[in-house]
């Protein structure tokens, strides 16, 4: 039943849990009782309470359903769909709900965003739920109330504020939600000062107020990666972290595969300051500080306009050349010549992405999009994305309106406001000055401490809610699981505070049947509504464009700036982090960045020339100040290959209220050291060096300065050596380089597909015991295009949350003892100017000739006749001899026991996985539990299993559709097809190991036939 | 026996000794008090045990993670010393099994103690691989008893159970060799004896033994079928445990030449070992005219010849590596000699093959102090060859993803200084509790003075 989808176990009212055994009488009902029947009562009692004392039973609690729930059975996981709420990109999920608990995220298959894919952020969402942390109650003055005590008093402050007009401002992060923007809509339309205001920490306001000014309207426009043969990326993390990194992944992905038939490729540029997971992806990737942007935009827009015969751009000014604006960059002159050819050959067929918060940036970046024709076709200002609609232009008049003291009520949802903003002392003392402060934070959080109510929402995956991510595409988030505190839906308090008493479900089904619906051409509400439920996305009608035509009268090349500072800070978001809200979950803290490594910490990232230049080395603390002697910050040093000398780079989201929690999160023994100093939270939040400039808020800045601190900090990494260049004064003459990772460029494999094939000494197909593993029925294997996956670590959250592997916290990642089943490497090459990254998944390869499986002594790990190597937990006595043996450093070993004392987080752990004891050996099983079930399924129904009937937990987390699981035996499937890919290779399979895990080569979108990666050309 | 040509080589007791001075010599540790040296070395030797009965214990109630361990480097301090423990047990069983069936009468002054640390030395060793189990309670699961799990056995494939049979083999031989060896010197003591527990016990362990000819022919035909047993051992056992590494795949272990080198290199650690302990017993228990500098100076040159055996092993692997052709071969080795661990690789190579060369010269082999200092480097040396086979083979292999490092916590340093706690306390005890050196083997093999005629010769040659 795995794979059919339910509507919500009672669609028609909030689900509440089981009804105990035996029809309870409502009040009011009347109960007709003769004297007979009485007595007939009596006795019957009576006797059966003498038999009870003979009884010697233990008291049980077993309730049975008094209705079974349509197709529930017990132990049966069964898949629900819902909207992820992780961030406002809203992808489509489905949930594994079993016995009444949502266990596991996957990503829906159908959704038009999100393609079946989902993120580390995602997949991470369930431990979120069964956090212990979560408030259990509404807060008043901090401390616990009660929800009639809380509406009250908060009925009658807003009530006072009716009579005194005073300005009410309501801040939320992005609201995709038409039926919360309608609710929040209505709530302050009570008063008569009332301001809606968007705060996105990852905001992408300038995109919004650049299309203001050269469309007309406030939009963020929807890119269409896979309709584009050139991109060009000025920092925007669009795999990573930028507005919508799955939907995005998925659309590149679709040119990024290159075939014997059609050896093409979409051509991907990145200019940027820091490495981030974009960029490390690139084809051509130019270190470029962000204050270097503007430059490199107005180059790009005077020689694509003066291919255009457009010039001069606008008769106020004179126009400099191509030759001129080219001048002061830093870039080779050949390379953005043939950039620009590239571009001008690409007309409507590329993409021109800029993640500045400069609005004259953003307008040049349009003006290059029009000029290219790209409008309507690789991006959609028709249908545009609601994904970000922070506004920074309102945020900055909220903090001065707060600084002036007018605001009397400030609400707060979805986002921490006082952690997000550059706090002042004034700012702060302003806040507490305002008469009403409300947050409907999850947590105690940072704006939730400072709040007089905190009236906490319900997880996401407790209520009900909707999204229109983007128009025209709407979905719904239903609730899986009764709310495990007394919380509240935010659209049932702000019901309430307007004198409704609807609840969350009939809130959402009244803004569907009057809005939503109409859009479509359903014309009974209640089987649109089922089927919308079951779907959990419909596809409607977008309303009308606001767009207008292009005005070119509005876009000017940026006048070049004053000097520019020695260092450019650059405020970023984490892959699996974004903003503070993932903060809490240890999932999400322990998951190593996809491109530093690094767990549970921020850090400053420095090149290694601006290292040198400071002496400091990799966990030297260091202090980075604004000027002289501003508002700093001390973190660890991380040296970053690939990163712009001038650019000093720090993660925001960090320094979160409550994270110290996490204090005693691993093991503790005599040397172990805790994850954060008691009282210190995880990282340090850097939200102080948001710059707020002419009405938005920057995330660089020139105006700071680093000095060494002179203490010492391990950052804790699960990588220690990151190129697969061996040190020079211990590498053999001829194997400077592992060929682990195979390389090609685009114009070799168009000559041979097969290029990039290493030169291989004698025959590795010859089987000494040929038929050792006979593998009659099914022969289960995996196949992982390295083209397609561009590291985002998705795939690790998916396998924790499937396979219950355990947090161990800092020090215990320190001492390289981190337990994820699959890793990503991650390997540098080439030089500063031109790092070339690649990314590995490394899980267990299943070998048929399996070293670790000889040198067992208690044949607890084994061979099955299908492929697998199985550990068998139960038998392992822990001499970790299969780890030594390993050659893939896949096996993971239970230093200790790991906790597991939190009994509501307990309730995350997959109950086909056994949580594995202290002492024994562990790995990847290629999910055998999801195998197995496939295969019983298969047999109650009769019939063969069906190619992609049965998919590993990483593989169906993959935005990018990297992994390829299957049945080798099977002609049919895809996993055979990967087989005969003529960009096929196993990792060392010149020693014979015979693994039933094979890679897909990188191939890279270069026109030279050879391959400059550090000599790994073949 | 025959006697051939004694005066050509020095005599193996000095000091004018009659066969009566030889039992009471020997015995007299056991008869008066323990010096303060005794006592002293004894006490340190027992806080030591403590510490690595805490730290066991501590260990195995919290977890494996308590070690300097990683998902790298998966063995160091644990799988180390049991190889050198295990090592340390060889130069006993060659001593007294090996140079018996070669009728190598200097043997006779050694064997004794050789034997007790070479049991002392495998109990030392097995525990290593014991508590370097994450599940040492399951340990029983190693051996192939019937058992109601189906058809639930062991792995006869995996060098690990090679181990458990080739170390269980060992130690039991090892232990009845040594005690077989000791019957008629127990009667000895018995006779000796005033009447009392020491003469109880020792009458229960001589085995009735009355001296005569039909004794002494069983006694021999037993003797020499159990050096006959133990003589193979001396090569099998290390051989199995050289196969833990030699027939995995991973660069630095999967190589051939590992049977031969580590038999070498056990033998080398052991002779460095009991001439450390012949040192120390030759000083503190007066016994200068029993371990002669003859057999300090015989005890170097084997131990020149083994470290030159090694020098060549060493080398030898470096040949094959890049012979091979195999990059990551020649890199385990480039990497161990130059690599971040290169001091360790060093340490070896100075303490196992520069140091041992001193004995070429014949007035440094026989300079006690001189020698001492050697035979304690070679110890360092060969505890650090194991250490760089299994560390530095470990810590960067196939995927430098993985590579990593190791540094040992502190509960590994005080299991390993436990180790030497049990070995040397179970050392100082049989010192105390039985001869140390096989009295009726010396006086079989040596020449000594004519027993004075008041005694009856019966009862002296049963002593």
């Amino acid at each position: 039943m795995k794979n059919t989808r339910h509507n919500t176990p009672q669609t028609d009212g909030p689900i509440t849990r089981p009804t105990p055994v035996g029809q309870l009488l409502t009040e009011g009902e009347r109960v007709d009782i003769s004297r007979r029947r009485f007595l007939e009562a009596a006795g019957f009692s009576f006797s059966l309470l003498a038999l009870h004392g003979c009884s010697k039973s233990p008291v049980e609690y077993a309730i049975p359903f008094t209705d079974q729930p349509e197709g529930f059975i017990p132990g049966q996981a069964r898949q629900f769909a819902t909207t992820c709420s992780g961030c406002a990109a809203g992808c489509g999920l489905l949930v594994n709900v079993r016995d009444g608990r949502p266990l596991k995220m996957e990503g829906m298959p159908e959704h038009p965003l999100s393609h079946g894919g989902l993120c580390a952020i995602g997949q991470a969402l369930p431990l979120g739920l069964y956090d212990s942390h979560r408030l259990k109650h509404p807060l008043y003055n901090g401390e616990p109330s009660e929800w009639w005590e809380v509406d009250k008093s908060i009925s009658g402050v807003l009530k006072d504020l009716n009579k005194a007009p005073g300005k009410v401002r309501f801040v939320t992060s992005t609201v995709t939600s038409p039926t919360l923007q309608s609710s929040i809509d209505a709530f302050l339309n009570q008063f008569p000062d009332s301001r809606h205001v968007t705060l996105d920490a990852d905001n992408c306001s300038a995109i919004l107020a650049a299309h203001q000014q050269t469309h007309g309207a406030r939009i963020l426009p929807r890119y269409a990666f896979d309709q584009a043969d050139v991109i060009v990326s000025l920092g925007a993390d669009f795999l990573g972290t930028w507005i919508s990194p799955v939907e995005f992944t998925a659309a590149w992905r679709t040119r990024r595969i290159p075939t014997k038939e059609r050896p093409e490729m979409s051509f991907h540029v990145q200019f940027e300051g820091r490495m981030s997971l974009t960029g490390s992806n690139a084809d051509r990737r130019f270190r470029l500080a962000p204050d270097e942007f503007s430059g490199v935009l107005n180059h790009l827009y005077t020689a694509l306009a003066e291919r255009a015969s457009l010039l001069p751009v606008s008769p106020t000014r004179d126009t400099p050349h191509a030759s001129e604006t080219r001048a002061t960059l830093p870039i080779p002159e050949a390379d953005l010549a043939a950039l620009v050819d590239r571009l001008w050959n690409s007309q409507g067929r590329s993409l021109v992405l800029c993640d500045s918060q400069n609005v004259s940036e953003q307008i040049l970046v349009n003006a290059i999009n029009q000029l290219l024709g790209n409008y309507g076709k690789t991006i959609d200002i028709e249908r545009p994305s609601r994904q970000r609609q922070g506004n920074d232009g309102d945020v900055v008049t909220l903090i001065d309106e707060l600084l002036s003291g007018n605001v009397s009520a400030l609400f707060v949802a979805g986002t921490d406001l006082t952690h997000n903003l550059p706090m002042t002392d004034a700012l702060a003392d302003a806040i507490s000055k305002v008469r009403l402060l409300v947050s409907f934070s999850e947590r105690s959080d940072d704006f939730a401490s400072r709040a007089h109510f905190v009236c906490p929402d319900h997880h996401p995956l407790e209520s009900w809610m909707d999204a229109e991510p983007v128009s025209g595409i709407v979905s719904l988030c239903q609730p899986l699981l009764a709310p495990l505190g007394q919380t509240r839906s935010v659209l049932e308090s702000l019901a309430r505070w307007s004198g409704q008493n609807s609840s969350a479900l009939e809130i959402v089904r009244a803004t569907w049947e009057r809005d939503i619906m109409p859009r479509t051409k359903s014309a009974a509400f209640q089987p649109f509504w089922d089927q919308a439920v079951h779907d959990g996305f419909v596809e409607v009608t977008p309303p009308a464009s606001t767009a207008g035509e292009f005005r070119t009268e509005v876009v000017k090349l940026i006048p070049a700036a004053g000097a520019p500072g020695d260092y450019c800070l650059s405020l970023y978001f984490k892959v699996g982090m974004t903003d503070s809200r993932h903060a809490h979950n240890p999932w999400l803290q322990e998951l190593p960045d996809p491109v530093t490594k690094v767990t549970w910490d921020n850090y400053v990232s420095v090149s290694a020339t601006t290292a040198a230049k400071l002496g400091i080395t990799d966990g030297d603390v260091v202090r980075v100040a604004i000027g002289e002697d501003g508002d700093s910050i001390e973190l660890p040093t991380l040296i970053q290959r690939g990163q712009h000398d001038r650019v000093v780079a720090i993660a925001l989201g960090y320094g979160v209220k409550g994270t110290d929690r996490f204090s005693a999160i691993g093991p503790q023994w005599l040397e172990s050291r805790l994850t954060v100093d008691v009282g210190e939270p995880v990282g340090r939040n850097a939200a102080r060096f948001i710059k707020s400039f002419e009405g938005a808020l920057h995330h660089s800045r020139n105006d700071i300065t680093i000095q060494k601190v002179g203490r010492r900090y391990d950052l804790a990494t699960t990588q220690e050596h990151h190129t697969l260049e061996i040190p020079r004064n211990v590498a053999p003459h001829g194997a400077e380089v592992r060929d682990v990772v195979q390389h090609t460029t685009l114009a070799a494999f168009a000559l041979d597909p097969h290029a990039g094939t290493p030169v291989k000494h004698g025959e590795s197909d010859v089987q000494l015991w040929a038929e050792d593993h006979p593998k009659k029925e099914h022969a289960w294997g995996m196949s992982i295009d390295l083209n397609a996956c561009t590291g985002c670590s998705a795939c690790l959250v998916a396998c924790q949350s499937e396979n219950n592997v355990p947090v161990v916290g800092k020090d215990e990642v320190r001492r390289q003892r981190e337990m994820h089943w699959i890793r990503i490497d991650r390997y540098y090459a080439g030089e500063e100017d031109d790092v070339q990254v690649s990314h590995q998944p490394m899980m267990c390869q299943h070998c048929d000739n399996a070293p670790c499986e000889t040198v067992c002594p208690v044949l607890a790990t084994v061979h099955s006749s299908e492929g697998l190597n199985e550990q068998v937990y139960n038998r392992c006595v822990g001499t970790r001899y299969c780890a030594n043996n390993c050659p893939y450093k896949v096996r993971r070993f239970n230093w200790f026991d790991y906790a597991h004392e939190d009994s509501l987080l307990n309730l995350a752990l997959n109950p086909d996985v056994t949580v594995r004891s202290r002492g024994v050996m562990e790995k990847c099983s290629m999910c055998v539990q999801r195998i197995e079930q496939g295969k019983i399924e298969a047999k109650r129904q009769g019939l063969p299993i069906t190619d992609g009937q049965i998919q590993t937990a990483c593989q169906q987390s993959c935005p990018a559709k990297a992994i390829v699981f299957g049945d080798m035996n099977d002609s049919t499937s895809t996993i055979h097809e990967t087989q005969q890919n003529p960009r096929r290779y196993g990792v060392l399979e010149e020693f014979n190991f015979r693994q039933n895990v094979a890679y897909l080569r990188i191939v890279r979108n270069h026109k030279d036939e050879q391959a400059h990666e550090g000599g790994q050309h073949v | 026996m025959s006697e051939t040509a004694p005066s050509l080589r020095p005599p193996l007791i000095t000091g004018d000794k009659s066969l009566a001075d030889v039992t009471r010599d020997i015995c007299a540790p056991m008869d008066c008090k323990p010096t303060g040296w005794w006592w002293a070395a004894f006490i340190v030797s027992v806080l030591a045990l403590i510490l690595g009965v805490v730290t066991v214990w501590y260990q195995i109630a919290t977890g494996i993670g308590t070690w300097g361990l990683n998902k790298t480097v998966g063995w160091a301090f644990d799988i180390t010393n049991f190889v050198f423990w295990v090592g340390i047990g060889h130069a006993g069983t060659l001593i007294s099994a090996v140079l018996f069936l070669f009728r190598q009468k200097w043997r006779t002054a050694v064997n004794r103690s050789a034997e007790a640390m070479t049991l002392f030395a495998v109990m030392c060793a097995g525990i290593f691989p014991l508590i370097h189990m994450g599940r040492p309670w399951l340990a029983y699961w190693m051996l192939p008893y019937p058992n109601t799990r189906g058809s639930l056995w062991v792995n006869f494939k995996s060098p690990l159970l090679w181990d458990v049979f080739a170390i269980s083999t060992y130690l039991l031989i090892s232990a009845v060799f040594w005690y077989v060896g000791l019957i008629p010197d127990m009667a000895t003591i018995r006779d000796r004896s005033k009447a009392g527990l020491r003469q109880r016990i020792t009458s229960l362990l001589a085995l009735g033994w009355d001296g005569s000819a039909r004794t002494w022919h069983r006694y021999e035909t037993v003797y020499m079928l159990l050096a006959g047993l133990a003589t193979p051992l001396v090569f099998s056992v290390h051989t199995i445990v050289s196969m833990d590494f030699a027939t995995a795949v991973i660069p630095g272990w999967h190589t051939t030449i590992f049977p031969p080198y580590f038999v070498a290199g056990a033998i080398f650690s052991g002779l460095a070992m009991v001439t450390t302990l012949m040192i120390v017993a030759r000083t503190t228990m007066h016994l200068e005219n029993y371990i002669t500098m003859n057999h300090i100076e015989r005890m170097c040159l084997l131990m020149l010849s083994m470290g030159c055996i090694v020098g060549l092993a060493y080398g030898t692997e470096f040949f094959m590596a890049a012979y091979s052709g195999n990059g990551y071969e020649q890199f385990v080795f480039k990497n161990r000699a130059f690599g971040s661990m290169a001091w360790a690789y060093w340490t070896m190579v100075v303490c196992n093959v520069c140091v041992p060369q001193l004995l070429w010269i014949r007035k440094l082999r026989t300079c006690l102090p001189v020698v001492f200092v050697i035979v304690i480097l070679v110890n360092v040396g060969m505890w650090f060859e194991r250490f760089v086979i299994i560390v530095t083979s470990l810590y960067r292999d196939f995927l430098p993803s993985s590579w990593a490092h190791y540094t040992p916590s502190l509960v590994e340093f005080a299991t390993f200084i436990g180790s030497f706690g049990l070995f040397f306390t179970c050392f100082l005890l049989f010192c105390r509790i039985a001869p140390a050196i096989a009295i009726a083997e010396i006086k079989g093999a040596a020449h000594l003075k004519k027993p004075p005629a008041r005694v009856s010769i019966v009862k002296e040659n049963a002593a």
